[in-house]
């Protein structure tokens, strides 16, 4: 055996413990649910697996209440993702130049961040209630508002009120990426393209922005996952309502596993959600262009 | 060691039976898990805790609906041989069905419910008994800054229970448990919830459609509603808060169409042991003792709450607590109720028809029992994880 061979054979035995912790963790939790989708197991069938090929994809396909759910996780998706990206981009820009005081004002930005999505959950149902909450305080204050308004009490306030909450812990996040990314672009660039007389729109359009471009990217490939998974903040604010018009899709698959014991309907709707976040991810690499 | 997972136990009470309990037997300790009070939550806790099998909690403090869904996922005990004949007697018939399964008994009952129609006695003489009567009387005495009727509108179980007394009282029916058939997409279910909904902006406030229990029981002891639907507890508490005093309220079943009868949604809470307990025979001891009289008789003193036991319940109580009604004692409960929840939420808010939203929750609740039928091998639960 050469030295290289083996080199070669100790770096897969040490990478196996890496691979078995992965392959326990996550790949067959992911195979599990891939074979519970083609499965009836559930409270019908005593818990006892039954095959049951594409039964459950055909339901998923006829279920208005899992479209809906699509339909109420995209425009989440869409809404706060945007709102992140452009607010976290402003702010980045906005404390990038500074010096002394950037420190302070990242470390307080950082707050929201830092708390547990249930507890921005349940801050935020005062901050929106309508005896008490501060919002109705303010815009009845200012004369925007005759009367309070129960926010979480209407289909579009209260997603409305959903994607606020979820702008206001996640903007920081956005915000730290694309700073650590306005940091790595050498100052020489924009000297040189002072002297070629060039305004700040065209330093952002050929300097900053190429440099922030894989930063952008795994900004946003970041923000999008977790907001398609979005859970923790719908349980605790809206819990699907009113009428069933904040459902999303894993509060869905939660309700089907948890509540109606559906264990291969449940996985089927995750699988659905895997598939769904695959294909963002691809398009977002695709109108981005990451060379990676 | 045996545990149990319990309502928020604001007087103490409970704590204080399970200490009674460990000093009569001092070799029997007992771990007390005090859980959430969204009762919805608790019963995810307990499902958690099955789908892992050993482990959890051994004693269940369940709500009526549970029982079905779990009896027949195979996670409680049959304890039809452990309870005594005299026993059996004594406690509420409606409430020893809403423990029973397929025939056999899998939770014994501690603490009754059920929604009633309290009216301000003060302001009305003879209470009404159909719902003509209900709006003409609310509207001739409703307060000019108040309202005629507060119920429970938001999308959640409470809604479905204020919808079914109304339905029954139609005449209708949402689903027969023996045959599992469906019943909302004919007449009755549509006059019903076309009655609730022209109660809107009439005789009951539009917030109405995010009212639980407390924010209408709010507006009632203030003295801002001639009616209130609720539960029982609303008379345990009329002496302790709110402008308006028990001398100046009553109450009746749900009022009905001339020629029905009105009848009121049984509700209420008893206690279930785990397939899974180590323990089981430590379990049944505590469950025994926490249901006996003098137990439950405590609870009622301290909390308000209303036994379980004939024998224990208030004589002006007993006619109505007779006819109390259970919700269909089905596995999908909770589904069915989603969907259930769902459409009347949609058609309260007024963002579909009442015949639409009861036609699609029709076809949704059809297509679901029909998938649970389809496949049904529910032996009672011999295999119980998954």
């Amino acid at each position: 055996m050469t030295r290289l061979q083996a080199g070669r054979a100790s770096g897969w035995l040490w990478g196996l413990p890496a691979a078995l912790l992965i392959g326990i963790v996550l790949l067959y939790p992911a195979m599990r649910s891939v074979v519970l989708s083609l499965t009836h197991q559930n409270l019908g069938t005593g818990f006892a697996m039954a095959f049951a090929g594409t039964d459950n994809f055909v339901r998923l396909a006829a279920d208005s209440r899992f479209h809906a759910s699509v339909a109420v996780t995209t425009l989440f998706v869409a809404a706060s993702v945007a709102l992140e990206f452009l607010l976290g981009l402003v702010l980045a820009l906005a404390t990038s130049q500074m010096l002394g005081a950037q420190s302070v004002v990242r470390t307080l930005l950082l707050i929201p961040w830092t708390l547990p999505t249930a507890i921005v959950g349940v801050l935020w149902t005062w901050i929106l209630n309508d005896q008490f909450g501060i919002v109705n305080h303010v815009l009845i204050q200012t004369g925007l508002l005759a009367a309070p308004v129960a926010w979480l009490a209407h289909p579009s306030t209260a997603l409305a009120s959903m994607i606020a909450a979820d702008v206001w812990k996640t903007v920081p996040f956005v915000f730290l990426i694309l700073l650590a990314g306005l940091q790595s672009v050498p100052a020489d660039l924009y000297e040189a393209l002072a002297m070629d007389g060039a305004g700040p729109v065209a330093a952002f359009r050929y300097v900053t922005w190429p440099h922030l471009v894989p930063f952008a990217f795994i900004a946003l490939i970041f923000r999008i996952v977790q907001a398609f998974a979005v859970f923790d903040l719908v349980y605790v604010l809206t819990g699907g309502g009113p009428g069933g018009t904040t459902e999303t899709v894993s509060l869905y698959a939660y309700q089907t596993t948890m509540r109606y014991l559906d264990f291969s309907y449940g996985s089927t709707i995750a699988v659905a959600l895997v598939f769904m976040l695959a294909v963002a991810a691809f398009v977002l690499k695709r109108v981005l262009r990451e060379p990676a | 060691m045996v545990s149990v997972l319990m309502e928020p136990d604001g007087t103490g009470v409970w704590r204080d039976l399970v200490a009674s309990f460990e000093r009569r037997h001092p070799t029997l300790r007992v771990e007390f898990v005090e859980g959430p009070p969204a009762t919805n939550t608790r019963e995810d806790m307990y499902s958690t805790a099955f789908l892992a099998g050993r482990g959890g909690f051994d004693v269940v403090y369940s709500d009526v609906v549970w029982v079905p869904k779990f009896a027949a996922a195979g996670w409680l005990m049959d304890l039809t041989d452990r309870i005594s004949a005299d026993d059996r007697e004594d406690f509420l018939p409606a409430d020893v069905r809403g423990g029973t399964y397929q025939g056999r008994l899998y939770r014994i009952p501690a603490l009754t419910d059920a929604g009633l129609l309290y009216y301000r006695k003060d302001l009305i003489s003879q209470p009404p008994t159909t719902f003509a009567e209900l709006i003409r009387l609310a509207r001739q005495h409703r307060d000019p800054r108040g309202w005629g009727f507060v119920w429970q509108g938001k999308q959640y179980e409470g809604l479905v229970t204020s919808f079914l007394e109304v339905l029954w009282g139609h005449g209708g029916e949402w689903i027969n448990a023996e045959t599992r058939s469906v019943h909302l997409d004919e007449p009755p279910a549509a006059a019903a919830l076309r009655f609730m909904v022209d109660l809107i902006g009439d005789i009951s406030p539009p917030g109405v459609t995010t009212y639980t229990e407390e924010e209408g029981r709010a507006i009632f002891q203030n003295g801002r509603s001639v009616f209130l639907r609720n539960w029982l507890y609303v008379w345990g508490l009329l002496d302790q808060d709110g402008a308006i005093g028990r001398h100046q309220v009553g109450f009746v079943p749900m009022v009905h169409l001339p020629g029905n009868a009105g009848a009121t949604t049984l509700g209420g809470w008893g206690f279930a042991i785990s397939r899974f307990s180590d323990d089981p025979a430590t379990a049944w001891q505590l469950v025994e003792f926490l249901t006996r009289p003098e137990s439950l008789a405590r609870v009622r003193d301290r909390m308000g709450r209303t036994s379980a036991r004939r024998s224990q319940v208030p004589a002006e109580l007993l006619p109505v607590l007779e006819n109390a009604r259970p919700r269909p004692p089905i596995p999908e409960y909770a589904q069915a109720s989603d969907i259930l929840q769902r459409a009347l939420s949609a058609a309260l808010t007024k963002r579909i028809s009442v015949e639409d939203a009861l036609r699609d929750a029709a076809v949704d609740t059809r297509l679901l029992l029909r998938r649970g039928s389809r496949r049904s091998h529910m032996s009672g639960g011999s295999s119980a994880q998954p």
